[in-house]
Parts: structure tokens; sequence; C-alpha cells
């Protein structure tokens, strides 16, 4: 009786291009930034592409958002170890204070969007700070809870605004600008926060995700570590919020929305976990998705949920995994 | 090296695990090479081979766990596990039976690293080892705490507080409790200081002559555990080197080097 078996072989090409002689032939030259140029070339591209279809222009700038809370879940989650529900906590806050910063203190764009990010990453790292120490669903639970905690701050006490919102932030001076604010500021985390979990200490955070106890037992503060995590992962996040808050010209409830939350999460699981990139490819097939479905009107979430479950169900390591592995290796059946 | 007296009894009657020429591959790795190994009702086989020999990826494919590790790798695009051969229980056909299947049919794993419900007390966890005789699950309490006394006064005691040694003897009594025909002991001595180990190896002798029951026991060190084992297999790289039965095997000048370290 005769036993196949699939074997997979990395590519000839990539074995080349593993060592310093990778530099040594257009091909394997490009075999290795072939795809990066690709992806970076085409996400430049995108307003230009979308010129004829005004609308849809706005929704590459939202994809982008969503994109760069995606990365900071991905992060958070594949590289940390702390499972984030709660990006719209990020969103929310980054809008709220570039809102205050702009309005109440009159602060130009281009000050109030850096500011708000920083400021309001101290304050999430702040906020999230007694969940570290532990391990488990705490920071999880904690995420999912300050969303709701602050926008119903917002309402009982009618400050910032209340159900209305802060109305009347500057928008920005050119449609262009508009665009490539996030998608240059998208790109410049993706790429940093790819290079940084390779440097010394994004293997300690990897570390903090496999054994936080092995972590601590080479003298490392963990809960350190961590609040560094979060602050990075809510740089991305309120950044992200104080752009859409510009954008929409208007700080209101809905930055503390769950979709914020929500689709972040989805587009990893589309994309591929712990590849940084997959979220932003998850979430440039999502936020598109759930444009064309607003014609469906209240089906909407119906198809959107079967779209995700038939992923989990079909493709469940992720886009990017799945194209990663068909790019590097072939498959061949040989004896066994 | 095959004890002949040996083959020859297994010809009269099919024995009650009989697993042939075993091939798992973890992606391109070969993690076990043309495996056959028997176990007879009422004997104790010892299977022995240093780290990465492939001991575990036996049990694991013996009692169906490697199928949900395929399946998990599988949906996370990791690595690709191919398994192949026969195994049969009682003389059908198991290889393609999902784990909880198997165990029901009594195979059952006492996994390496023990691998106990560290939240809930020894007297839950060895319930919930009951959870498939449940009909018989007095008397297997009561045979259990005869097994291993110490057990009996940390009953209340939350299974991850207790030591080592009592952690390995809860693993095998959980094992115990599901009414094994076939009972697989993934390195039980692991980590035991050698008084401990004892209680355990006597447990095991104990085992088969009250219960009747096959038993596999692999083990790295193979010298507390040759005393008691009916026959043995050697496996090296993921290859079944040697096999025997114990005089068989303590006469050989290299498993004596390698495994006893005379």
């Amino acid at each position: 009786m005769e036993q196949l078996r699939k074997e997979r072989v990395d590519r000839s090409l990539k074995v080349r291009t593993e060592g310093l002689y990778a530099i040594s032939s257009i091909e394997e030259i490009l075999y290795l930034i072939g795809p990066r140029l690709l992806f970076v070339a085409g996400i430049l591209l995108l307003p230009l592409i979308f010129e004829a279809a005004p609308y849809w222009k706005r929704v590459v700038n939202v994809m982008c958002a969503y994109a760069l809370v995606a990365i900071s879940f991905d992060f958070l989650s594949n590289f940390v170890g702390l499972v984030c529900l709660g990006g719209a906590l990020f969103t929310g806050v980054g809008g709220y204070f570039t809102a205050i910063y702009n309005r109440y203190f009159s602060f130009p764009i281009y000050l109030s969007i850096p500011l708000a990010t920083l400021s309001g990453a101290l304050f999430c790292t702040l906020v999230l700070l007694p969940a570290l120490p532990l391990r488990g669903v705490y920071f999880a639970i904690i995420t999912l809870m300050y969303p709701l905690l602050f926008s119903r701050i917002i309402e009982a006490l009618n400050v910032l605004g209340g159900t209305n919102g802060i109305t009347g932030i500057e928008s920005f001076p050119d449609p262009y600008i508009e665009h490539y604010a996030i998608i240059l500021p998208m790109l410049f985390f993706l790429f940093a926060t790819r290079r940084f979990v390779n440097e010394d200490i994004g293997l300690v955070f990897r570390g903090v995700k496999d054994n936080d106890q092995a972590v601590r037992a080479s003298g490392i503060n963990v809960t350190l570590i961590k609040v560094y995590a979060v602050f990075i992962a809510s740089l991305m996040g309120c950044f992200s919020g104080a752009y859409i808050a510009h954008m929409y010209m208007w700080a209101g409830l809905s930055l503390f929305a769950l979709d914020f939350s929500v689709i972040p999460i989805a587009s990893t699981v589309i994309g591929g976990g712990g590849t940084l990139i997959g979220p932003v490819i998850g979430s440039f097939i999502l936020v598109p998705l759930s444009e064309i479905l607003r014609a469906a009107g209240t089906l909407r979430i119906v198809i959107y949920c079967v779209v995700l479950t038939l992923f989990i169900i079909l493709k469940s390591e992720g886009l990017m995994i799945y194209l990663q592995r068909k790019y590097h290796q072939f498959e061949r059946w040989v004896k066994v | 090296m095959e004890g002949k007296g040996y083959e020859a009894n297994l010809e009269e009657r099919s024995p009650m695990l009989e697993a042939k020429e075993l091939l798992v591959f973890y992606e391109n790795m070969i993690a076990l090479n043309n495996v056959s190994i028997k176990c007879e009702k009422g004997e104790i086989v010892g299977v022995f081979g240093s780290n990465s020999a492939g001991k575990s990826t036996l049990m694991y494919t013996l009692s169906g766990i490697i199928l949900d590790i395929k399946f998990k790798e599988e949906m996370r695009g990791g690595e690709r596990i191919s398994v192949f051969g026969k195994i049969l229980f009682n003389g059908c056909e198991i290889s393609s039976m999902k784990p909880h299947e198997r165990a029901r049919l009594g195979i059952i794993l006492c996994p390496e690293r023990r691998r106990i419900f560290p939240e809930s007390s020894v007297l839950e966890n060895l319930l919930i080892g009951a959870f498939l005789s449940r009909k018989e699950r007095k008397e297997n309490l009561d045979y259990v705490l005869n097994l291993f006394p110490r057990l009996k006064d940390h009953l209340k005691r939350q299974g991850g507080f207790l030591s080592g040694g009592e952690q390995q003897m809860l693993a095998i009594g959980r094992a115990l409790m599901a009414n094994p025909k076939l009972l697989l002991l993934d390195e039980p001595l692991l980590g035991l200081s050698p008084y401990y180990q004892e209680i355990v190896i006597n447990g095991i002798t104990q085992i088969r002559e009250t219960k009747k029951i096959g038993i596999i026991v692999t083990e790295q060190y193979a010298r507390p555990l040759m005393p008691i084992i009916d026959y043995g297999y050697i496996l090296e790289n993921g290859s079944s080197v040697l096999s025997g039965t114990k005089e068989e095997l303590m006469d050989n000048p290299d498993v004596k080097s390698a495994y006893f370290g005379v």
C-alpha cells in the first residue's frame, strides 16, 4: 500500500535570500522587498485611485483609522498577551482630547493631534494601570468597561458637550492632507511596531505573553513592560481617534462606540493575528464591506456576522499567514 | 533481538492493543518512524528512550490526542502533522477515532507533567476522571485511595497545591477512575524523588495485579521500571531500535550503558 504525504518545502529563492547574499541579484532583492513595496505603494496610491468616487475616499481614511486600532490590538494581544477589548477607549479618549485642545484651548490642528495622541495615551495607560499586574481576564474586562464608563459620565454629567458632542473642530485644510495624515502615520506605526517586536525589548514583550513568571525570574519588572506596551498601543489608538474627530469635525459619544472595539478584533482574526500587516489587510476588507452592506439596512450585521463566521470556519489561520506560507513555501506529494 | 517465545505467544491470540508501522511527521520532521508496539491484557510494556526519542508522540498517537493537536495546528496555520499506520484495539481499527471515543473504549492517558486540574480539589479531580464510569465510581474511588493512601489526607485540598509526587499519584488515580482497559502512563516518574518513585512503581504493579489491565509506561531512565515490565521497547530518534523481554533488554550491553548508567 502506498501512502502519500503532502510536504511543505521552502522555495529555493527564500533560502537564498536568507543570508547576506540576498543582495546579489535583482530577483532576490525583489523577492524580499517586492511584497512590502507593493503594499506600501498600493496604500499610498489609494486616494488617487478613488479620485473618481469622493464617497469612497472618505472610506479610505476610515479604513486606515480602523487599521491603526487593529494594529494596536494585534500588538497587545499577540505580542504582549494582553487581550484588549476596548479599542473604543483609545479612540474615544484621543478624540475627546483633541477636541478639548482644539476647541477650548484653540490649539491648531498640527498641535492638537500630536498632543492628544501623547496625553491620551498617557491617560489610557494610567486608567488601565490597576489591571496590569494581574494575569487573566481582568485587563480584557476593564478595557471593555471603560468606554462605557466614560461615555456614561459624559452623558450623565453633561460635560464636554454631553450627548451632542463637541462640534466645530477644525478640519484638515486640504483633502490630500486629510488622506496622508492617516496613511503615512499608519504605515509608520505598522513598520515601526514590526521592527519593534523584533528588537530586544520586543523579545521581552513576547516573553511576557508566553510565561510571565520566567520573565520575572530574569529580573525584569513585568508590570513596567506591560505599561510600555499599553502606552505604545494607546498611542496608535489615540492617534486614530484624534484623526477621526478632526475628519468629522466632531467628537461625540460614538467615538466610544463598540464598533471601534469589535471591528479591529474581527480584522485581526481575518487578516491573521501576530503578523501586524494582517490586521491592516483585515480592516481593508471589513470596513469597505460594512460600507457596501449599508444598503442592506438592518441585515447588515447579519451578513457581516456570516462572513466573519465563515472566515473562522474556513480560514481561521488568517489571510496573511496563509499568503505568507504560499509565498515562501510550495507543496508537493511525497511517498512516506 | 526479537523474543521468540513472546512472538509465538502472540500468534495464538490477537493482542489487546496492536499498533502497526506508526509514522508521525511534524511538518517535514519525522517523529515516529515505523514503530510497531503491542500490549497484552495484564501486561506492563515499557517504552524507553531519551528526549526527542518520540515517547510522548507515541503516547499521543495511541491515545488519539495527536489528532486534536493536528486539528488545532491546522486551524491556526501552524505545522502540518501527518499520522500514518494502524492501531488495533481488541481487533478493531481505531486509528481514525477521536481521543474521547478512544477513552470510551478504555484507552486512558495519564499525560506527561501530570496535567491535573489545579483549581479543583483532589476529590473533584478524581470525580472528573470518573465521568465515563459513574456507576462504579464508589468502588473506583476506594480502590484509588487504597492504592495511594496519601491522597486520603488531602481530599479537600486544591490539586495545584499538592507536591509533585502527590500530583503524580493524583494523575494516575484520575486515569484509574475512568476504568481503563489500557492505561498509558507518560513519564510517571518525571521529577520524583526515589521514595516517591517507589510508591508510584508499587502502585503500577498493584494495578496490574488487581485490575489485570494493560499498561504502557514510558520513561527516560529505565532502571527503576525495568524490574516490573514484561516487555520493553527502546526508541531512538523516532525508531524502535530494540525490543524484547526484560531479561533480553537487561543483557544487552548497549542498553546497559545507555539506560541503566552502568
